[in-house]
């Protein structure tokens, strides 16, 4: 159903006051809506037909059966109102991803008093998806967000829903988590690397030349290290996750700076930009990045490519 | 879109449902229906695990065609009750078979519903009702199952769950069936429950009553609005017969006088001898409610004189109820009788005539002359009586229901051949020789006694205590009421039937068979109960019409007006929800604080308050005593005690912060509170 547009905006402002963004939320009365399903109004007809046939056969039976109906019907709101009442949604993780493709946000759902069974998360526009949350516990959904442009994409307005137990009533509730997704600029290719340091400042990065990295040494795998760099033959023999170290390599520290894009626009110098994070990791160089307010120390590994995509997909406002 | 299937820890509760909701028409309708739900049953099984293919629909075509037909081969046609509804039943079980996505699933389930109510049409018993409750609690877990899907859950959870939520609706549907008004019907639709019972016929041939004593079905019910009457005075008139063919009473009207001089019905102008009736004194009564069984005749019962107070009948001359149509289900009515009003009425010289008027000179001639003889002896009527009754006591008459055959002329025969009969007999030789010796008579058939519940509700009536008695025209006293047989067998109207049976060898058999209805043992005393359970059934549930409620809801309201009930029916559902909402969510009402936190906040506040600074809320048990300290320097050593003994109890794993140990704690408090002023 599609209310005209100044209604619409009229309502999503409404809704927006009423249910500010935040980034924990316990839902309760102030949150909850409820309303008859269309099942829930063809139940309360079958009702009415049972009330007029005890009427009029002057059965008293069957005009409680009627009755009966109409009561499973009243504490079926209590019920299907508290499925919803009392749950607690809050951010879970974020998986940023390029512009134009899919990233996705976590949403942790907890409980503390008692069970919610079959709760429907939904965006608009996106396939629901069904959780129960069990008393004292938290578990998370991953939520696919499209991404359309470079930037921070903040978590649309989230539909919480349930007809548990009897399909009689709809409790929703619109939740909006303070929470966002990363787009990370999509990579465009370049032949000249906006490098400046090193000895080849100018040239295309260094390709196939991993060999003349000079081997040093390992020490223990930490997290974030790179996989490409992990002694597998020895993680084979049982000498367990070693990360293999390099010298310094040959071409040097790169530094990719965006001064080094002079003339082309915001969104291409960084989509430039990350191609050459992306290549430059592929290959193993160490890189560094500056951007205007943010600068990055040459490194390498998955850790530090992702704080580099990072800070590629949050500028202007690192933070 | 969201493509439901109907999940799998759902089926076997479906399957049940199915076979429970229909089970009261398995049992009454026809065999096929049974067949075809088993059918059903193992085709849906076999397609569940893949055997075969859910039937498409040529096959379900197939089916409902041949239901369809069977339905017209078993009942003529396939609408009116019996048709209608098992035609229902078929479609119920049917449909499982197309049963895939949840909305089919839907669709079982409120048919399941009508299918409860059709089985309330036909039986309307307290265990029928349990019953359909039960089928309730199964389609609701059914509705529970469908609306689950999660895969892990157990099938039980559904019938917990739903067993819950129809513990909490019935309090509610209590409600709605005391205040919501009973409407009057928006058109009439009468279902007869069919089944003639056995009962009174419109005329007393010999032996017609012995076979109703060999009945224990129940008749009607009494309940008092205080004493009984003894049990000689329990005398439950339903019609007199006044026409006698020589075999036969019958019940006639005066020649010459029309239907609406006879019966007082509510609306038609009212007949003189009403209006003498109605203003004559009419001393005390007996103020009770009778709740019959159908009989499909339309009298009623009742001691004599009757005035109705509730229900639909009228009065007719001969002082019986009549109602307005056939009893075709279970009738409630209650009257006061006025024994003192038979006095009022007047014998008009038609009405003489026919009390008078005997079948030609064929029949009993010897009784004729032996009750002339009896007149030209006595100086009065009731004198005749006497004589009559004194003939009965004085020469060998039996009681027994086992009477030989009278095949000529049944009033000589039995006056001086065989004198071996019951009521009917002594009723109907009775009444022969009264009208032979000039005294207007008739018969009187209904019931006599009734067995009063032990638990003290109620007079239970049953088809053995059907009795036939005589009424003969006293000048001055009207119509008095004489019971030859009390003379023959005293014990049959003061114990019952049973009694005046138990030292007849002839009746050893029939009276083995009634004897299984005594009140003796446990299987008497669960009867009483039943019975007990049966008639408060009748009267508050079946019997609760507008009337009733009208009654009931004026002494719970005071008045009744339609704003007085809407008011109360708000005020008990919102009464019983709201206590539903406290059980339900009170516990998600934000934080519940723990003993040990509420010492520390009390403290806390108290401090605050006293010393008018707001405290940090993060502060510890050591700061707060700092700070208590700090503003009264003479509390300072409880206060830091009070701060050792609290933190030891959080944080002391040796310590249990137990009952004591809060206690404790708690007295520490007081008597630092002692030294804040």
């Amino acid at each position: 159903m599609r209310l005209p547009a100044p209604i619409q905006r009229y309502y999503q402002a409404w809704l927006a006051r009423r249910l500010p963004r935040a980034p924990l939320v316990v839902l309760n009365q102030r949150r909850i809506f409820i309303f008859p399903t269309g099942y829930g109004f063809f139940y309360l007809a079958v009702g009415s037909l049972l009330f007029i046939g005890g009427i009029n056969y002057e059965n008293n039976l069957v005009l409680s059966l009627s009755f009966l109906l109409a009561s499973l019907f009243l504490v079926a709101i209590l019920h299907t109102y508290r499925n919803l009442s009392g749950l607690g949604l809050r951010n879970g993780g974020s998986e940023s991803g390029y512009a134009g493709e899919r990233g996705s946000l976590g949403v942790t759902l907890f409980s503390e008093h008692h069970d919610h069974h079959c709760i429907w998360l939904e965006w608009e526009g996106q396939p629901a998806q069904q959780i129960s949350v069990p008393a004292g516990t938290e578990s998370t959904l991953w939520m696919n967000l499209a991404l359309p442009k470079r930037g921070k994409v903040l978590a649309p307005r989230m539909k919480v829903e349930s007809v548990f137990p009897l399909g009689l009533l709809r409790t929703w509730s619109y939740v909006s988590l303070d929470h966002c997704c990363l787009a990370w600029p999509s990579p465009q290719v370049s032949q000249e690397c906006p490098a400046e340091g090193g000895s080849e400042t100018t040239q295309a990065a260094p390709t196939g030349k991993a060999g003349n990295d000079e081997f040093r040494g390992l020490r223990g795998y930490v997290a974030g290290d790179s996989l490409r760099r992990i002694d597998w033959k020895g993680y084979a023999r049982g000498a367990g996750l070693n990360t293999k170290l390099f010298e310094e390599p040959a071409g040097g520290r790169l530094w990719l700076t965006w001064d080094a894009l002079e003339g082309i626009g915001t969104e291409q110098r960084l989509s430039i930009l990350c191609y050459w994070v992306l290549a430059l990791d592929q290959h193993q160089n160490p890189y560094g990045l500056k951007l205007p307010g943010m600068t990055l120390v040459p490194d390498t590994g998955d850790t530090h490519r992702l704080r580099a995509l990072d800070a590629l997909a949050a500028y202007p406002e690192f933070g | 879109m969201r493509v439901y299937q109907v999940p799998t820890h759902t089926r076997l509760w479906l399957v049940i449902t199915i076979i429970a909701c229909s089970l009261p028409q398995l049992i009454r309708g026809p065999a096929w229906q049974a067949g075809l739900v088993i059918l059903v049953m193992v085709i849906r099984a076999l397609a569940d695990r893949q055997r075969i293919r859910l039937p498409g629909k040529m096959v379900r075509g197939v089916l409902m065609a041949s239901v369809v037909g069977l339905t017209w081969f078993s009942f003529g046609r396939i609408y009116g009750p019996d048709a209608g509804v098992a035609l229902l039943v078929s479609l119920f079980s049917l449909k499982y078979l197309e049963v895939v996505r949840q909305r089919d699933a839907y669709v079982v389930i409120v048919l399941g519903y009508f299918v409860c109510a059709t089985a309330l049409l036909f039986e309307r018993g307290p265990g029928m009702f349990g019953y359909v409750l039960l089928c309730m609690l199964l389609l609701t877990a059914c509705l529970v199952g469908i609306n689950h899907s999660d895969t892990g859950v157990r099938p039980l959870a559904h019938l917990r769950r739903a067993g819950a939520l129809t513990l909490q609706a019935l309090p509610v549907m209590l409600v709605l069936f005391v205040l919501v008004p009973r409407v009057a019907p928006l058109w009439n639709m009468r279902i007869d429950s069919g089944q003639a019972r056995t009962g009174m016929s419109d005329s007393m041939a010999p032996g017609e009553i012995s076979e109703l004593s060999q009945s224990s079905d129940p008749a009607f019910r009494i309940a008092f609005d205080g004493p009984m009457p003894v049990p000689g005075e329990r005398y439950w008139r339903g019609l007199t017969l006044s026409h006698f063919d020589g075999r036969t009473w019958q019940q006639a009207i005066p020649r010459g006088m029309e239907k609406k001089d006879y019966l007082a019905e509510r609306g038609s102008p009212a007949p003189g001898w009403y209006k003498a009736l109605m203003s004559a004194e009419r001393g005390s009564g007996y103020r009770y409610q009778v709740i019959m069984e159908p009989t499909q005749r339309s009298w009623l019962f009742a001691m004599k004189v009757p005035v109705i107070e509730q229900g639909d009948a009228a009065l007719a001359r001969d002082m019986r109820l009549v109602a307005q149509k056939p009893v075709s289900e279970t009738f409630a009515y209650t009257v006061t009788s006025y024994p003192v009003l038979s006095g009022a009425m007047r014998l008009d010289s038609i009405e003489r005539e026919l009390m008078l008027s005997l079948p030609d000179q064929d029949v009993g001639r010897r009784a004729r002359g032996l009750a002339q003889q009896w007149r030209l002896d006595s100086s009065s009527a009731e004198e005749v009586v006497d004589r009559a009754l004194r003939y009965f006591r004085e020469h060998p008459f039996y009681y027994t229901l086992s009477p030989p055959p009278l095949p000529v002329d049944p009033v000589d025969e039995f006056l001086f051949m065989t004198r071996r009969g019951f009521c009917e007999h002594y009723a109907s030789s009775f009444t022969f020789m009264m009208r032979a010796a000039g005294i207007p008579a008739r018969v009187v058939v209904g019931y006599q006694g009734g067995e009063p519940n032990a638990l003290g509700s109620h007079l239970m009536v049953r088809q053995y205590d059907a009795h036939a008695w005589s009424e003969v025209w006293l000048e001055g006293r009207g119509w008095v009421r004489v019971d030859p047989t009390a003379a023959v067998a005293p014990d049959r109207v003061e114990n019952g039937l049973r009694a005046a049976l138990s030292d007849s060898a002839d009746d050893e058999p029939l009276l083995s068979g009634l004897q299984s209805f005594a009140n003796s043992g446990l299987l008497g005393r669960l009867r009483q109960w039943g019975d007990y359970v049966d008639f408060q059934w009748q009267t508050w549930v079946l019997g609760y019409n507008s009337q009733s409620q009208m009654s009931l809801l004026r002494q719970l309201l005071g008045s009744v007006s339609p704003l007085r009930i809407a008011l109360a029916l708000l005020a008990g559902i919102t009464l019983l929800l709201g206590l539903y909402t406290l059980f339900l969510l009170s516990r998600d009402r934000g934080y519940r604080q723990s003993p040990m936190e509420r010492e520390f906040w009390r403290l806390h506040q108290r401090v605050a308050s006293l010393s008018g600074v707001p405290l940090d809320t993060g502060i510890t048990p050591a700061q707060l005593a700092e700070r208590i300290a700090e503003r009264w320097p003479r509390a300072a050593e409880p206060a830091r005690q009070w701060a050792l003994q609290y933190q030891q109890a959080l944080y002391n794993p040796a310590v249990l912060a137990d009952n004591p140990r809060i206690r404790h704690l708690r007295r520490l408090r007081n008597r630092l509170y002692k030294l804040l002023d």
